[in-house]
């Protein structure tokens, strides 16, 4: 289950991929790593499939638009081949086409690397990986888990905005001018309160005996284990087989050089 | 007390120390501190709300003035060793604080974790951690919360988990700051059995901040008076200090513990307007749940023009959540609240905050402005008063609060006691029909808590319906009629007097007589009603 | 470097790091929505690169109020990995792009040492975010492959939106906080009471 993976082990299985596709322009290799991260998604985690096609959606069309626009607007080194259609007097080859999909397939691998990561994984643990495994200080790891626990406030703080505002006499408002004027009213002092929280949580960190030390116990031991480095073999290994596949099979395009 | 006898051990020495929010050549908050806090001895901090308690209470563990930018002059030692040669973090480690609002105090999102990370600091062995938590959770009382979340937690029992962080920490030298304020009478009464007992096994030196301190009586050794001028009026024993320097303490307008005091009971001195028959605000069947907590159970009852209510029940009960569902910022999964016997949600939002004012459990919930004068006059404002009004208005309101020095603070940065204040004189600009109070007099010493009565009470007696949720049994004393909430149901509705026969029942909610019957009947009964 | 910084500071940026991970994110569906707009005109790919500016704000705003060495660099890095922890769509390449957008705002401040942090000096940080930024993109978006007339607009129209979302409007809003007084304790808090002070003198 990858939900129980290092979570610093696997933010470089997942972030190294995002980059090294990064690299190439044919629809071929992206297309079979996404291939690949689908079958991971499905084998080795729990995410129910609706859930995940829900998530997913967005990527799609945000895919879809970067391809759209490459279609349109390559410029001469991936505008190769003939001449499909044209429109607003833009000229379409097949190689804009290919380097469209080729584009919409990269993001919709980053897309599909960033649900694997961040559905199976806990972000405080995250933080406390950074902490234990890459040597983060603990300064800012606790600093930034701090912060981070605002979110769930963040909600809680809004609605007692509201509220305050309520009893206070500022009546709910409809309509969008009333919306844009409720958030003007409540910005400043949203922010202003987090700012407050955050010095306030500063003062408590440091009252419960926190030094910033490097040498401190832990309560939640993350660990590395043999597991773990096979995940990360599994993800960086397939990476290289696709891209050597993609070689052998004459389809590999970095940068437009064709190899 | 024979402590005092033996040479005494300096824990905490402080000279000359002067602190001052802003530049320092102006009047500074104290002056020229000199005292010194012993080992194995309970000192009790006294002193009228604002005349800097609390500001003192985190000098003395380097946590100021570098947190506040304020500025500070003279020397404060711990162990012989100056303060300021201590790393941040690691004098905190040996100085242990509870600080006055228990909201302040958490950097973690769970219960478990925010325990944990204080054994952190203290690099505990991680295997015992678990354990050990589960310990500390179970001496405070709360047992089995480890996974809750912190922020979802009602008033008593984030004070409950800031207490159980601060005993972890295992410290030299305690500090509370008002730690029973937000807690239910018994939960207080075990709280200072519990801090007695850490005391006696460990011999630390505790200093102790509270407005009523009978309860503490028995262990503090030693009491100290700042005055409002920034001055240490008195360092004595409590017996020297209570009998021989009484009028001193009553000039300060501090809480003299009943057994030395021959101030009258509340009950007496309140003047006395019967309700009217008309009910004002009705509540039928209500029913609320959170996720899958049923917090609160069919409960009905009347309020009546006129008509003082106190709502009492443990931490936790739902009566927080009672009082918010009355003001119409909850709605009830199930039954109806009525005003003058139209449903909450039919009225008009401007008309209904006209006849209904409602005072938070944490008074920083009521702020929405900058200074304290905007903030009470934020609804004349909406009211479109002209400029005169409002002033003389607010005017008013300082004086009769206290807060006249406050005119420009910013309503967050002011002292626990001037935020309840300020709180509760938001919602008195206008005679409502009904007003709502939700912890209306904590953390009060006795003048403004005298004073906040009667102007409360005078609202009464011209016919606005008044409602308390308290855990002061002298107040409930005093109210016309008292409704108790056991987990989420009404176990009780009626008068106080037949409330204080129920002995069952009062053990049950976790509650205690009022001081005037605890008096009359002296020691035993009282401790019979804990355990 | 993170000696120099006091915990209060480092929670500061990263509470900026979460309200703004937030605004990030609702950004996202405003680009969109300006995006669709904007594709009848031909225009599409202009629509991100007008609101481009608000994703470098935290930068800009962190260091104004803070004033030391890698505040720029690090408060966006850590709005980055909020708004990973949040569910971004750009997935945790956005870690790396946060990391490099803050690299362009904090060389501005450092050219200067640290030491001005004028309304033209916030300014040219947005746009030095902005170019770097755009550097990046040509890899990571695979823009390289675009027309080079529509390189050099987009990268126009976000120097602009740089200059102007985070520059002034990161100006504007810190200011804005500061009158509230929750500043105080931060050097630009100081900053102001020392104006004032020096103003009634
Ligand atoms: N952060 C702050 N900035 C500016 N002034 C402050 C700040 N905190 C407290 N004060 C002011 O300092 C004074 C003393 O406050 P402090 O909280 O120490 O009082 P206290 O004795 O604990 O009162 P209480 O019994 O009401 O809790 C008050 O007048 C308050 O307005
Ligand atoms: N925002 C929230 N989310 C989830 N649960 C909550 C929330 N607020 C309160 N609760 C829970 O609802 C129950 C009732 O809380 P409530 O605040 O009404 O208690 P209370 O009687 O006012 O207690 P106290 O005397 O401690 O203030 C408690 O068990 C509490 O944990
Ligand atoms: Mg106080
Ligand atoms: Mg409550």
């Amino acid at each position: 289950m990858i939900s129980s993976i290092n979570p610093s082990i696997k933010a470089f299985a997942v972030l190294i991929p995002g980059i090294m596709l990064g690299f190439t322009f044919d629809v071929f290799t992206p297309l079979l790593y996404f291939l690949f991260i689908l079958g991971i998604t499905f084998s080795m985690t729990d995410i129910p499939t609706l859930r995940w096609l829900k998530l997913f959606s967005p990527f799609v069309l945000i895919a879809l638009g970067f391809a759209w626009m490459t279609v349109l607007y390559a410029n001469q080194t991936f505008s190769y081949g003939e001449v499909v259609f044209s429109l607003w007097g833009l000229e379409v080859t097949t190689g804009s086409i290919q380097t469209g999909i080729s584009l919409a397939l990269r993001s919709l691998c980053f897309g599909a690397l960033s649900l694997l990561f961040i559905l199976t994984t806990d972000s405080t643990k995250l933080m406390l990986s950074f902490m234990q495994q890459c040597k983060l200080p603990p300064k800012i790891t606790y600093g930034i888990l701090a912060g981070y626990r605002f979110l769930p406030i963040f909600q809680h703080e809004l609605q007692v905005l509201k509220q305050a505002h309520r009893i206070r006499g500022v009546g709910r408002t409809k309509g969008i001018k009333g919306r844009l004027n409720q958030f003007r009213r409540y910005a400043i002092p949203l922010l202003a309160n987090g700012i407050r929280k955050a010095e306030r949580v500063a003062i408590a960190m440091e009252s419960k005996g926190f030094t910033g030390d490097k040498d401190r116990t832990h309560y939640h031991q993350m660990k590395v284990e043999k597991r773990d480095w096979l995940f990360f073999v599994l993800m960086i290994g397939m990476l290289a087989a696709v891209f050597i596949l993609s070689y052998y099979l004459g389809y590999l395009n970095i940068f437009g050089k064709r190899y | 007390m024979e402590q005092l006898n033996v040479q005494p051990k300096p824990v905490i020495e402080v000279r000359d120390y002067s602190f001052s929010y802003e530049e320092i050549d102006e009047q500074p908050l104290f002056n020229r501190l000199s005292f010194a806090l012993n080992e194995n001895e309970v000192t009790l901090l006294m002193g009228a709300s604002g005349a800097g308690k609390s500001s003192l209470a985190l000098c003395l563990n380097g946590l100021y003035p570098d947190a506040v930018e304020g500025t500070a002059t003279g020397d404060i030692y711990f162990h012989g060793r100056h303060i300021s040669e201590f790393e941040k973090g690691e004098l905190n480690q040996e100085i242990g604080i509870v600080f006055q609002d228990p909201e302040s105090q958490f950097c973690m999102i769970t219960v478990d974790d925010e325990l944990a990370f204080t054994l952190e600091n203290r690099k505990f062995p991680a295997s015992e951690i678990k354990g050990r938590i589960k310990e500390v959770l179970k001496a405070v009382g709360m047992e089995g919360f480890e996974q809750n979340k912190i922020h979802e937690l009602s008033g008593g029992q984030k004070q409950k988990i800031a207490l159980a962080a601060v005993l972890l920490l295992e410290p030299e030298m305690l500090i509370l700051d008002e730690p029973t304020a937000n807690l239910d009478p018994v939960s207080s009464l075990e709280f200072i059995e519990l801090v007695q007992e850490i005391q006696e096994e460990r011999g630390m030196s505790v200093l102790i901040i509270e407005h009523q301190a009978d309860d503490w009586l028995e262990l503090i050794d030693r009491v100290l008076v700042i005055g409002r001028d920034g001055q240490l009026l008195a360092d004595d024993t409590p017996e020297r200090l209570l009998t021989e320097q009484k009028q001193l303490l009553e000039q300060e307008g501090v809480f003299l513990p009943r057994a030395y005091s021959d101030a009258k009971d509340l009950r007496d001195v309140l003047p006395i307007a019967a309700p009217s028959e008309e009910s004002v605000l009705s509540v039928d069947g209500l029913a609320f749940s959170r996720k899958k907590q049923q917090v609160l159970e069919d409960v009905s009852m009347d309020i009546r023009g006129g008509e003082f209510v106190a709502i009492v029940g443990e931490n936790g009960a739902g009566k927080s959540t009672l009082l918010q569902l009355m003001a119409g910022l909850l709605t009830p999964s199930k039954g109806n609240v009525l005003l003058s016997g139209r449903k909450l949600e039919k009225w008009d939002e401007n008309e209904l905050r006209k006849r209904l004012g409602f005072v938070f459990q944490n008074p920083e919930h009521q702020f929405i402005t900058d200074t304290v004068y905007e903030e009470l006059t934020f609804g004349m404002r909406l009211n479109g008063y002209a400029e005169e009004e409002m002033e003389q208005a607010a005017g008013e309101l300082m004086r009769q609060f206290h807060l006249e020095k406050q005119h420009d603070s910013n309503p967050f940065s002011l002292s626990g006691g001037q935020k309840r204040r300020l709180s509760v004189a938001t919602v008195l600009d206008e005679t409502p029909d009904i007003l709502l109070f939700d912890e209306p007099t904590f953390g009060q010493d006795a003048a403004t808590t005298a004073e906040l009565m009667h102007y409360v009470m005078e609202l009464k007696s011209k016919g606005t319906a008044i409602v308390f949720v308290t855990h002061d049994m002298d107040i409930v004393d005093a109210a016309d009629r008292v409704s108790v909430l056991q987990h989420g149901k009404l176990a009780y509705d009626g008068s106080p007097e037949k409330l204080w026969e129920k002995e069952e029942l009062l053990q049950e909610a976790r509650l205690r007589l009022p001081a005037r019957m605890r008096l009359d009947r002296k020691e035993g009964v009282v401790y019979d009603l804990i355990h | 470097m993170t000696n120099q910084w006091k915990l209060k500071e480092i929670v500061l940026m990263s509470i900026l790091g979460v309200v703004f991970g937030v605004i990030y994110l609702v950004f996202f569906l405003v680009g969109q929505g300006i995006r669709n707009i904007l594709v009848p005109f031909g225009l599409a790919p202009f629509g991100y690169e007008i609101i481009f500016g608000i994703w470098f704000i935290v930068s800009i705003m962190a260091a104004y109020i803070l004033r030391k060495p890698g505040v720029a660099f690090t408060a966006e890095l850590i709005a980055g990995v909020v708004e990973v922890l949040l569910g971004s769509a750009a997935g945790p390449g956005l870690i790396l792009a946060a990391a490099i957008q803050g690299l362009g705002a904090e060389a501005v401040f450092a050219a200067t040492k640290w030491k001005y942090y004028r309304l033209r000096i916030l300014v040219l940080s947005g746009v030095s975010a902005a170019v770097f930024s755009f550097v990046w993109n040509l890899f990571s978006a695979g823009n390289i492959a675009l027309a080079p007339w529509l390189i050099v607009s987009t990268l126009i129209v976000r120097m602009i939106s740089g200059a102007l979302l985070a520059g002034v409007l990161g100006k504007w809003l810190s200011d804005q906080l500061a009158k509230t007084g929750v500043l105080r304790g931060y050097a630009l808090g100081k900053e102001l009471k020392r104006k004032r002070k020096y103003g009634a003198a």
